[in-house]
């Protein structure tokens, strides 16, 4: 009996020994982020930020964005090595790399798993971004090495649906089946860094994964530490208690966060596009002169200098500049303040209109909101803001209790996604389809369907470009400005990589990454 | 003293259930939608119907409280809508911090507050007793998001006595005291304040009663008339006055915690409310609502010490 204890007993430390002292035998990288605490970090749930920046950390999907960009054409390998489409592009099929393992010895990484995660991320019941695959008609191991895919219709970018983002992550079959709900808060991955713990309220602990099929990384530990206040935050960054840290989006913060010694801020891709969405099928903008007074009081040049020429830039369409069929030739209508007030008289308000409002009160978009009603008021429009707390907001706007809605998004990089999810009528909220469209604008439905379904790439960016210019002439929304995303690092953080953009909204932590 | 605390237990059920009722009707009055804060802006109705199912909340809301209530009284006050984790246990891991804080800021407000309180009306209208008034004063009025970052600026950033993040180790004790002592000091400072104030006009009340008088004429020491008998039934109202602010401080401590980058009690309470975490919420309040209740226990058995009227009543 004493035999077998003392031999379990050295079975475990044998077995436990080698993960223990290769996780630490690099050093601890500690991020302090805006957060109180995780949410879900099952990654087809991951919707917020604090949620997103971890799940990239600890999985994979079929495909990358390269560790810094969010180029859609600089997509490359991650677990699938190859991967070819049939001439139509409505079947794929994606051959697995050999050997990957998940974590927590939850074994290696097959199409089985593929098939179920890609499954998972297009079931309602399963994830939050399920609405993403409704092209997908099947999915199908081949072998345990193949993975095929077939569509009911053409997408604009099959691999941006099973690239490291959103829906794209491949979850461990055995676990999500052996753990259920627990799997949200004790999640398999097969990326560089596993969860060890996450203590409510105060972090979550990874400790790297030494089987990581790109090598072993070279940072030992991350301490993913939730710090909701800026001030502290940026007090502890200042004490060198934090290696990296969130910033905020304002020029304000990049200029004082420059001046700590030994730090780096890195402003980087996706802009976040706010765009001022107008209510087209009610008063007062279901009148066009009145959209039209609108948009002409719009400055947008005021609201970068408010925000920051570092950290934000002109909104130019109703897409954000960058993504794939994006353009600025679309007839954006100027600031002209007399031609402001000249439409408005002619539709019949000479003294003015006042229109009420439903906004949030969460303070990053309150202060925009009041720049931009200081900017309406000198050409008449009052708006009357109904301040509420954020998720009244939310259900507030999706009530269409609100004529004007102020929203800030970044979506993936083509398009398709933004034209859907915002100015297609079946995304109109209400609809059993309702996404973002607060517009109720469907004057690009046709353009967008066809450009969704199109396989001629010219043809696809010409009805892209098309229903942009639609929406800006019906002023359906409003472009106001792109806010880019704010680090700050201490020199000794090298990630590796030159970060331009990362999907995840924040950077991504890769074996490659160093604290020297 | 065991039938006292049984009886005093039980006549607080009601309370329990009272509360309990308000809050599972206030928050799910109250605009908003768990799943669309689970799920993100791009979920779709479907989705986000398939969620509150899958949460219960797509049965009537009388329902929703029958299920409550029965799991309640099975000991399960269930889990978060939005982590996924049991409530307990998301409260356990920083119950432990707001009872540290609570503590180190009652006593450093006792410690203080009490004395300077005796002095100040020991010298009532004198230079000593218009300084208390006024530190009293400046204590009430200064927030403690402003206090708190003072002290890190001094003591964490230029010092470095402290660190900015006072996330303790619980297993350390070492540690955790360390990381309290700052948060500790914001809080007690600003209780300690209100302590002075109601000190300082329970004493002045009490000194000049008749039997101190008669004490005084009778000869006994000066020292021994205020500590004994001016003190003793000042104390009254000092000790309400901390049962209740204690009572305060369990959930109000939120600033403290953000500032500082503390776990406790406040700030889930304010992140459960934000994410409209219904089971998060009910749960805390059936743990808010019993240390409510221990508190004012504690605080009704200290009336019986101090006053054996009470007890006798």
């Amino acid at each position: 009996m004493k035999t077998k204890l003392l031999a379990a007993l050295a079975a475990m430390v044998l077995g436990a020994a080698p993960l223990a002292a290769q996780a630490q035998q690099g050093p601890t990288l500690r991020v302090g982020m805006a957060a109180q605490d995780v949410g879900r970090l099952d990654p087809h749930f991951a919707v917020s930020t604090i949620d997103r920046v971890a799940v990239a950390w600890m999985f994979n999907g079929l495909v990358r964005f390269r560790p810094g960009s969010i180029n859609p054409a600089e997509i490359e390998p991650d677990l699938a090595e190859s991967w070819e489409s049939s001439p139509d592009g409505k079947v794929w099929t994606f051959r697995l790399r050999r050997g990957v393992q998940f974590h927590g010895g939850f074994g290696e990484m097959t199409a089985d798993d593929v098939v179920f995660s890609l499954q998972k991320a297009a079931n309602a019941g399963s994830s939050a971004f399920s609405a993403d695959y409704r092209a997908f008609q099947s999915v199908e191991a081949v072998d345990p090495y193949t993975v095929s895919i077939t569509l009911r219709e053409n997408v604009p970018s099959l691999l941006g649906l099973v690239t490291n983002y959103s829906g794209g992550y491949i979850v461990s079959r055995r676990a999500v089946e052996q753990r259920g709900a627990d799997f949200a808060r004790q999640p398999i991955g097969t990326g560089p860094f596993a969860l060890e713990r996450v203590t409510p309220n105060t972090s979550a602990e990874m400790v790297a994964n030494p089987q990581y099929y790109r090598g072993a990384p070279q940072i030992g530990r991350i301490s993913y530490r939730f710090i909701p206040s800026d001030a502290s935050r940026d007090l502890a960054f200042q004490n060198r208690e934090l290696d990296l840290n969130y910033g905020r989006a304002d020029q304000t913060w990049v200029n004082r966060a420059r001046q700590v010694p030994g730090s780096t801020v890195d402003v980087f891709e996706p802009g976040e596009l706010t765009i001022l969405s107008l209510d087209v099928s009610r008063p007062p903008f279901n009148d066009i002169r009145v959209r039209r007074a609108f948009a002409h009081a719009i400055n947008r040049q005021e609201m970068v200098r408010w925000r920051g020429p570092d950290v934000s830039r002109e909104g130019l369409s109703v897409v954000p500049r960058g993504y794939l069929g994006f353009t600025a030739d679309n007839g954006l209508l100027p600031f002209d303040q007399a031609r402001a007030r000249a439409l408005l008289a002619e539709a019949g308000h000479p003294n003015g209109l006042t229109v009420r409002v439903v906004h949030t009160q969460l303070p990053e978009m309150l202060n925009g909101m009041q720049v931009i009603q200081q900017q309406l008021r000198r050409v008449g429009f009052t708006l009357d803001l109904q301040v509420v707390e954020h998720a009244t907001f939310h259900q507030q706007i999706r009530q269409n209790l609100s004529p004007l809605v102020y929203y800030a998004a970044a979506r993936f990089p083509v398009a398709d996604i933004f034209l859907s999810q915002f100015f297609h009528s079946r995304s109109i909220p209400g609809t059993p389809t309702a996404v973002t469209n607060f517009s109720h604008c469907n004057v690009a439905d046709s353009q967008i369907d066809a450009a969704r379904v199109s396989t001629n790439r010219e043809e696809q960016l010409r009805l892209w470009a098309e229903a942009q210019r639609l929406l800006v002439e019906n002023v359906c929304a409003v472009p106001v400005m792109e806010t880019l995303l704010v680090f700050a690092r201490r020199n000794n953080l090298d990630y590796g990589y030159e970060l331009k953009g990362s999907m995840s909204l924040g950077p991504l932590i890769t074996e490659q990454t160093r604290l020297n | 003293m065991i039938g006292f605390i049984l009886r005093r237990l039980l006549a607080s059920i009601p309370t329990l259930l009272a509360v309990l009722t308000l809050v599972f009707i206030i928050v799910r009055v109250v605009p908003g939608d768990p799943a669309l804060v689970i799920l993100g802006d791009q979920a779709t109705p479907e989705a986000a119907a398939a969620l509150r199912a899958r949460l219960g909340l797509d049965v009537p809301i009388l329902t929703q409280y029958v299920r409550f209530l029965g799991a309640a009284l099975t000991g399960d006050i269930g889990t978060s809508m939005v982590s996924g984790r049991p409530v307990f246990e998301e409260v356990g891991a920083v119950l432990p911090h707001t009872i540290d804080l609570t503590i180190a800021s009652m006593i450093l407000g006792i410690v203080v507050g009490v004395p300077v309180g005796i002095w100040a009306a020991l010298h009532r209208n004198g230079p000593i007793d218009v300084a208390a008034r006024l530190l009293s004063l400046i204590g009430l009025s200064f927030p403690v998001f402003v206090s708190g970052i003072f002290l890190l600026i001094g003591f964490a950033l230029h010092l470095r006595w402290f660190p900015v993040i006072g996330q303790a180790d619980l297993s350390d004790m070492g540690d955790r005291i360390h990381k309290l002592i700052l948060p500790a000091i914001t809080l007690g400072l600003v209780m300690a304040a209100y302590i002075t104030r109601v000190t300082r006009s329970a004493m002045l009340a009490s000194l000049s009663e008749d039997y101190i008088r008669t004490a005084r004429a009778k000869g006994v020491p000066w020292r021994r008339v205020v500590w004994v008998h001016g003190l003793r039934n000042a104390s009254l109202p000092v000790v309400t006055v901390v049962g209740l602010y204690v009572g305060i401080l369990i959930g109000n401590s939120v600033l403290t915690e953000i500032v500082f980058n503390r776990p406790g009690l406040g700030k889930v309470i304010v992140g459960a409310l934000n994410q409209r975490d219904y089971t998060m919420l009910q749960g805390l309040m059936v743990i808010y609502c019993f240390l409510i209740v221990v508190v004012n226990l504690i605080t009704d058995l200290l009336y019986g010490v101090l006053d054996p009227r009470v007890k006798a009543a």
